[in-house]
């Protein structure tokens, strides 16, 4: 048994994954209330919260799926991107874990982690696919023609998608994370009552900066009733726009790279316009989209385990390599 | 009665591994190299993990991811061991290398954490005259600290290094792993990053 710690960003996880890729157990502990008033992640709060809950977290997944300690064979953990303070509270644990134990340590990607959500059972999927990750951090477009590794085709050169759903949510006045708000309101709108933008840049990247923008200056040009009584048309335009420059970017590199299937991971793929706009895709499964540790431990099955001592000096990184 | 202790609040990971009040074997290292420094004080003693009885964590002030990585291999070993841990106070380990000790973390931003445990900026501190400051942030501000009375050791000697062994000897009640938390002093800078 495989087990996956993961704490880039905002949420505190861990699981019990098979050799197979069976979930035993997935436990998230979701830091969202707890940045909301900021409006984003703030990295010390992050990383303070993931100290506190992280070793019951661990407990838990290992309660649930009905082991302890010693069933683990493996211990899997997030080494990055993310935010290097948080990555390295759940690093620092799982080297414990593992050191005691005399275990193996996979160090996981977090962008191959969300790729490996499709490889879950029940229902696990076979490359070759092009995947689309759109999350709060990453937009991606990737070629993935195996297990565990993948090519890079696109990425966005500025806002991330999810982020973008959650800086349109702030000037709309809505909650954080902006995403789930976003589409709760975007299905009383008209998608097509304010012409929003899609952003053309060269090659297979994505650019959302013009269209937040865009809705920034919708919203300055009615007046405050106004943007009340049209919060949902607003919405649904704003969305409508993501998802178009998502969709079109991602056929178009289906199209180019011959790769007939197209999957999206990551939180922006629970949206349920995009699952509306791509009825031939595969999604990740609903409580896999946003950050678990349950693709972690999925993608350390096809990922190369460091043996006893080789990690214990292993650092996290923050960005992509 | 096997016990391992570490401190990875300052700009060093101190480890120690203590047997029946015996010292068996201590390092100094970079903070991210606890493990590798873990790893090699039980091998040298012939130890297994499976061998320790009991943790001993420094719990700053100092830097806070620094301490976050020391608190969080602490949640690990004791999960994994089921032991159980005390804190010590990387102010009072400091204390504890000599008598006369008044420590001083650099605290950066200009600042410095003593006594409290609070921030205060060095030259803001009243100290008595002849007063024997210790810690990394009495070296970077030896300066100030001795235009205002103070002795600071000089930059080599062992007493500005928070030594496990005096974590060890000073530990107190041992508790469940969760009841242990770091000392920040500081609230968190609440600017919110998005991109990650
Ligand atoms: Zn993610």
């Amino acid at each position: 048994m495989i087990l996956g710690i993961e704490t880039s960003c905002d949420e505190t996880a861990a699981a019990v994954v098979t050799d197979d890729g069976n979930v035993l157990s997935s436990v998230v502990s979701s830091q969202a209330d707890l940045h909301a008033r900021y409006g984003g992640v703030v990295p010390e709060i992050a990383s303070r919260r993931h100290l506190e809950l992280v070793a019951p977290v661990v407990r838990e997944a290992l309660a649930e799926a009905d082991t302890s300690i010693n069933g683990v064979g493996r211990v899997a953990v997030t080494r990055g991107p993310g935010l290097v303070g948080a990555l390295l509270v759940g690093l620092s644990v799982a080297k414990a874990l593992a050191w005691a134990r005399r275990l193996p340590l996979v160090p996981v990607d977090h962008l191959e982690g969300h790729v490996a959500s499709l490889y879950l059972e029940p229902d696990p999927l076979e490359p070759p696919f092009l995947c689309l990750l759109a999350s709060g951090g990453h937009t991606l477009l990737l070629a993935v023609r195996e297990r565990g590794s993948s090519e890079r085709l696109g990425t966005t050169l500025d806002d991330a998608a999810g982020e973008a759903f959650d800086k349109g949510a702030r000037l709309l006045g809505l909650g954080y994370p902006g995403g789930a708000e976003i589409d709760r309101l975007a299905r009383e709108g008209d998608p097509h009552a304010f012409p929003f933008p899609v952003a053309r840049v060269p090659g297979l990247d994505f650019s959302f900066s013009g269209l937040k923008t865009a809705l920034l200056y919708a919203v300055r040009d009615l007046d405050e009733g106004e943007v009340e009584r049209r919060r949902a048309d607003l919405a649904a335009s704003y969305q409508r726009a993501i998802v178009e420059a998502l969709v079109g970017r991602a056929r178009e590199a289906a199209g180019r790279t011959g790769l007939e299937r197209i999957a999206v991971v990551g939180g922006v793929a629970a949206n349920s316009g995009i699952r509306e706009a791509l009825p031939e895709a595969r999604f990740a499964p609903l409580a896999l989209c946003t950050d678990n540790a349950a693709m972690i431990g999925s993608a350390a099955r096809f990922t190369a385990a460091l043996p006893y001592p080789s990690y214990l000096g292993l650092d996290a990184y923050a960005s992509f390599a | 009665m096997v016990t391992l202790a570490f401190d990875t609040a300052t700009d060093v990971a101190t480890s120690a591994l203590v047997g029946d009040g015996e010292v068996l074997g201590e390092r100094v290292s970079p903070p991210r190299a606890l493990f590798e420094d873990v790893d090699a004080l039980l091998r040298d003693a012939g130890l297994e993990p499976a061998d320790l009885d009991a943790l001993v964590v420094g719990t700053g002030p100092g830097s806070f991811t620094g301490t976050r990585i020391g608190l969080a291999a602490a949640r690990g070993l004791a999960l994994a061991l089921d032991l159980r841990v005390a804190g010590v106070s990387t102010l009072d380990a400091l204390a504890a290398a000599r008598p006369d000790a008044f420590p001083v973390v650099d605290a950066r931003r200009g600042e410095v954490f003593v006594a409290g445990p609070r921030a205060v900026a060095p030259d803001d501190l009243e100290l008595d005259p002849g007063t024997v400051c210790v810690g990394s942030g009495a070296v970077r501000y030896r300066h100030t600290l001795e235009r205002l009375g103070a002795r600071v050791p000089s930059d080599d000697d062992p007493v500005h290094v928070p030594s496990a062994r005096l974590h060890a000897a000073l530990a107190g009640d041992f508790g469940p792993v969760d009841d242990l938390l770091p000392i920040y002093v500081r609230a968190p800078d609440a600017r919110a990053r998005s991109g990650v």
